[in-house]
């Protein structure tokens, strides 16, 4: 299961003479003529590659004030400065062609050596991780495969903690390849039954994965999901994945997973409907999270329910207007097919509700584009009813990257779900309006008043450019959140809720 | 007069014989004072009411019950909620509440014997907030159909003490009617060039008026502002007003600016036809800026603050900025004009520009109805809070939560920033539709100095009303002038 990731190897020796090389430092003034010249001061985002006797081909990358993310920064900004140009000088430089030398090049680049000697364990593998996701390949669809990513060899001081630190950050890096991997993948070839089919395959890492189709989703009565995927030629499914003590009350995270979006009877416009296919992105984080538990052997109890199903339009097609059922017995007024998610999203809230006892739950959702226009593409949108969870959802966020802001769920926003003819209004119409607080409140009355959070990520599980932070495309956001949670919350022996 | 209002009397506690009669009630207690004494007078006409209709007292409930005897046409019991839970703020909106029930009435007294004189005056003060009305343009409305209750008596045990206390709330109340009644006035009628008129008066109260017109602003360099207002036939105008309260001389003052479009067409970028009408109220930053300069001089606030308004209309024409002009503004920062339809921040990047340079404000707060996506972002309840400084947020939060004029904070960046890059100028003044109150709020920082404490409040959505509320009619809320009144009095104000 490589998930596109570079291959990372642990060493305690230095870097090989003549290997590309990057040497992540803090901000300070240049410590060589070289790197005077290339006006490198060690500043954040800053990297420049030179070329120096005795090593031909070298990154400094800056890392400013020295913060966690600052040293993936420089990982990832001289990941992208090599990727730029994946090949490596065929000889030493000559003396006269020293600075920003472009000797010819001879073969692609295989290896990258990381010096990461002078660094203490949680810097050194933020280098990594930053560098590593930077170099990640999503699976592309082509005749001729594309040239795998370059090894990193990362060279370490040897210290009691550096190796546990590598083992956690492989746990990340693949919880955050499965996220993007799953995002990435077109909606005819991760359908419902596929995507579960890719979750069945975290059995080998410990993970207990249960699939419900549509006769049991019958039996249990969880007719939003039904309803969702009702026109779809591939049905609905709902995962169930565990991690842990199966007899404690498990954290549970909560994922969006429609693999397509057309809107339903309530279609979308055409233009960038292809983007739909990331509308599962809530359930790839949540299934990305499960597996770096599961890798990092977290004491944490976790489950994901992730809600799978296509919404398509069709015969048999959902419609506004029609009253749907939901597992929680609350009914609910259809206004918007479009506005499915929530849908999903609320038998699954049901579901954990009924079948564990959670000391909390997070939703991932790509929910709504009303959080795009108001937190842009920069942080997703944090709701829920119980103030120190999004607190230390908020610090876990910031921490490792991935931004959030609280959002409000006011009076105004309840009252907009007032239904005439059911328990809820699914969401209210007409423009200029707030319809991410909507959700938000709507998704609140199916916790039950367990705490919970719900993490709005639409406009955040992907990048249309790229950055340091990855290739244009599946970002993985969420994933490097929930295990950050977990860490902080719901791993310690005496967890309060 | 273009409104009408109840005007208050405090009277001593003494039974009426004929009128109405309002009960404030708090939950679980006997009747005392002149509810008792009503009581008695109709043999236990009101205890039986009481019984009848399951009046409890609670937070909002109210009850009428006709004729109870003793010739008292009504009696209104109004619910005031827990004893023990009766704030300044909670007995304003029960105030608001009894309104409905008591306009239809002539001869009004309110029964507050009970309370303290200044809870008296915050009934009061309830009270007049919605029962102001707009009444300028209505001549064809029958006579049963206008509320009657001209005038509200508060009986009150302590009637200098409630004066006392009345004094400063009714000159805040008056402050808001002035927001009140500009927001709705009509655009053909209030013009940039009216709505500067408009402040010529306030000068009785002690305020200094300036205004200056475009020969001024040219000079002055406010090639942003001037740019919107080139389309219309109506001249702009910047009005500074000035309110000199504090004992010590010399010191920093407080500053507010509003965003003063007194109609938005969208000019050459212009908006759908349905709604349009409501860009009547594109001016209430303003609006709430000239009320709540006009509320701190009326209550004499012992503060230093200035005001400035930027007022222009923003139309379509022969001559009207079109997209992708570029403007040099005040700072000298140029603007690439992507959206002539965003054209509040150009109004504020120079009057906040000027204002800083002018009066080196010890913080500065903008006032602006300026992105629809703010009513994406939050609704009608909270408006949005952007601002370079955590103190100055914190204090405004909480004036916010403790009037009712709610805020929430919304997130400053440097990714956002990036969005408003421009390719031929310092920026452009869209940075489109992600994010797109932030990038607004960005573009307006650009002119606002590092150390300067600053808050932008995005009011698009909580300018306007479309039902009523407790203490607002439905149309012009004022939002803004309570809470920003408050936060003064909280914290910036001579001992």
């Amino acid at each position: 299961m490589s998930l596109g990731l570079p291959r990372l190897r642990l060493r305690f020796d230095p870097p090989k003479p003549g290997r590309t090389t990057v040497l992540p430092l803090a901000a300070a003034p240049p410590a060589t003529p070289a790197a005077e010249a290339a006006g490198f001061a060690g500043q954040s985002g800053q990297a420049v590659r030179l070329s120096l006797p005795g090593f031909p081909d070298l990154v400094l990358a800056g890392a400013g004030a020295g913060q966690p993310l600052d040293w993936e920064r420089a990982g990832g900004e001289a990941m992208a400065l090599l990727l730029a140009e994946a090949m490596t000088p065929a000889a030493e430089p000559s003396p006269i062609n020293l600075l920003r030398a472009r000797p010819a090049v001879s073969r692609p680049l295989r290896r990258i050596a990381l010096d990461l000697r002078a660094l203490p364990a949680a810097a050194a593998m933020a280098v990594a991780t930053g560098a590593a996701l930077r170099a990640w390949q999503p699976p592309v669809h082509r005749r001729e495969a594309p040239p795998k990513p370059p090894r990193l060899i990362l060279h370490v001081a040897e210290e009691e903690a550096m190796a546990p630190a590598f083992i956690r950050m492989l746990a990340i890096l693949r919880g955050v390849a499965l996220a993007r991997d799953l995002v990435t993948e077109p909606a005819n070839l991760l359908t419902p039954k596929h995507f579960a089919a890719r979750l069945r395959r975290l059995r080998r890492f410990g993970v207990g994965v249960e699939v419900f189709g549509r006769s049991a989703l019958q039996a249990a009565g969880a007719g939003a999901i039904l309803a969702v995927g009702r026109a779809a030629a591939n049905p609905p499914r709902l995962v169930v994945l565990r991690w842990g003590d199966t007899t404690a009350d498990p954290v549970v995270f909560i994922g969006k997973g429609m693999t397509f979006d057309t809107g339903g009877i309530s279609i979308k416009p055409a233009l960038h409907m292809e983007e739909m296919r990331a509308d599962m992105a809530g359930a790839a984080a949540a299934a990305g999270a499960i597996l770096t538990l599961a890798l990092r052997n977290s004491p944490a109890a976790a489950v994901a329910v992730l809600a799978l199903a296509e919404n398509m339009p069709g015969a048999d097609a959902w419609r506004p207007g029609d009253i749907i059922r939901t597992l929680s017995g609350r009914s609910v007024e259809t206004i918007d097919t479009d506005a499915e998610g929530r849908m999903i999203l609320a038998d699954a809230l049901a579901w954990a509700v009924r079948e564990f006892t959670p000391a909390a739950l997070v939703d991932l959702a790509t929910l709504t584009g009303s959080i795009v226009t108001a937190l842009g593409h920069h942080r997703a949108g944090l709701f829920g009813n119980d103030p120190p969870l999004l607190a230390m959802i908020a610090a876990a966020g910031e921490l490792v990257g991935d931004s959030v802001w609280p959002m409000p769920i006011a009076a105004e926003h309840e009252e907009a779900l007032k239904s005439d003819i059911a328990d809820l209004r699914q969401c209210s119409s007409g423009s200029l309006q707030p319809d991410a607080c909507h959700a938000a409140a709507f998704l609140r009355h199916f916790a039950e008043g367990i705490p919970w959070a719900h993490l709005d990520i639409a406009g955040v599980e992907t990048r249309e450019e790229a950055s340091w932070q990855g290739p244009a495309g599946a970002t993985g956001f969420g994933v490097r959140l929930l295990d950050a949670l977990t860490a902080a919350r719901f791993e310690a022996p005496d967890q309060t809720t | 007069m273009s409104d009408s209002k109840p005007e208050i009397a405090f009277v001593k506690p003494a039974l009426p014989r004929a009128g109405a009669l309002v009960l404030p009630l708090t939950e679980g207690t006997a009747l005392v004072g002149l509810a008792a004494e009503l009581d008695a007078a109709t043999s236990g006409a009101i205890t039986r009411g009481i019984e009848a209709s399951g009046f409890t007292g609670r937070k909002g409930q109210s009850t009428t019950l006709f004729a109870p005897g003793g010739g008292i046409g009504r009696v209104l019991l109004l619910g005031l909620g827990k004893p023990d839970a009766q704030t300044p703020e909670s007995v304003e909106a029960a105030g608001g509440t009894l309104w409905p029930g008591i306009a239809s009435a002539s001869d009004v007294l309110v029964a507050a014997d009970t309370m303290p004189p200044a809870m008296a005056a915050h009934l009061a003060f309830g009270v007049a907030l919605r029962g102001w009305r707009f009444d300028k343009y209505r001549t064809t409305e029958k006579p049963e159909d206008k509320p009657k209750a001209d005038k509200v008596s508060i009986a009150t045990s302590a009637v200098p003490a409630a004066k006392a206390a009345w004094v400063p709330l009714k000159a805040v109340a008056e402050g808001i009617f002035v927001t009140r009644e500009l927001v709705s006035e009509p655009p053909n009628i209030l013009t940039p060039v009216e709505m500067a008129e408009r402040c010529k008066p306030l000068a009785k109260l002690g305020l200094e008026i300036e205004i200056l017109g475009p020969k001024e602003m040219k000079k002055l360099g406010f090639g942003a502002l001037l740019g919107v207002a080139q389309g219309s036939a109506v001249e702009p105008r910047m009005v500074v007003l000035r309110w000199n309260g504090a004992r010590k001389k010399g010191g920093q003052p407080v500053c507010f600016v509003g965003k003063g479009v007194t109609f938005d067409t969208g000019g050459i970028s212009i908006k759908p036809a349905a709604g349009m009408e409501d860009m009547k109220w594109d001016m209430a930053g303003a609006g709430c800026v000239v009320g709540l300069m006009a509320a701190l001089a009326g209550r004499k606030a012992r503060v230093d603050a200035v005001g400035l308004v930027g007022l222009v209309e923003n139309m379509p024409s022969g001559n009207a900025q079109r997209p992708g002009d570029v403007v040099t503004s005040a700072s000298g920062q140029t603007i690439e004009v992507i959206n002539t339809d965003a054209e509040g921040r150009l109004v504020l990047a120079d009057v906040l520009w000027y204002a800083q340079k002018q009066f080196a404000p010890k913080y500065i707060v903008d006032l602006a109805t300026l992105t629809g996506a703010i009513i994406i972002a939050l609704g009608h309840e909270h408006a949005g809070l952007f601002s370079n400084d955590d103190a100055l947020s914190q204090k405004l939060l909480a004036a916010g939560t403790v009037t009712g004029e709610a805020l929430w904070r919304m997130p400053l960046g440097e990714a956002y920033d990036k969005q408003i890059k421009s390719d031929i100028a310092d920026m452009k003044n869209v940075g489109g539709r992600p994010g797109g109150s932030i990038t607004a709020a960005q573009f307006i920082q650009r002119f606002i100095e590092d150390d300067i404490p600053w808050a932008h409040l995005d009011i698009a959505g909580t300018a306007w009303s479309t039902k009523d509320t407790a203490l607002v009619p439905k149309g012009a809320t004022a939002y803004g002038v309570r809470l920003l009144d408050r936060m003064v009095a909280d914290h910036d104000e001579d001992a």
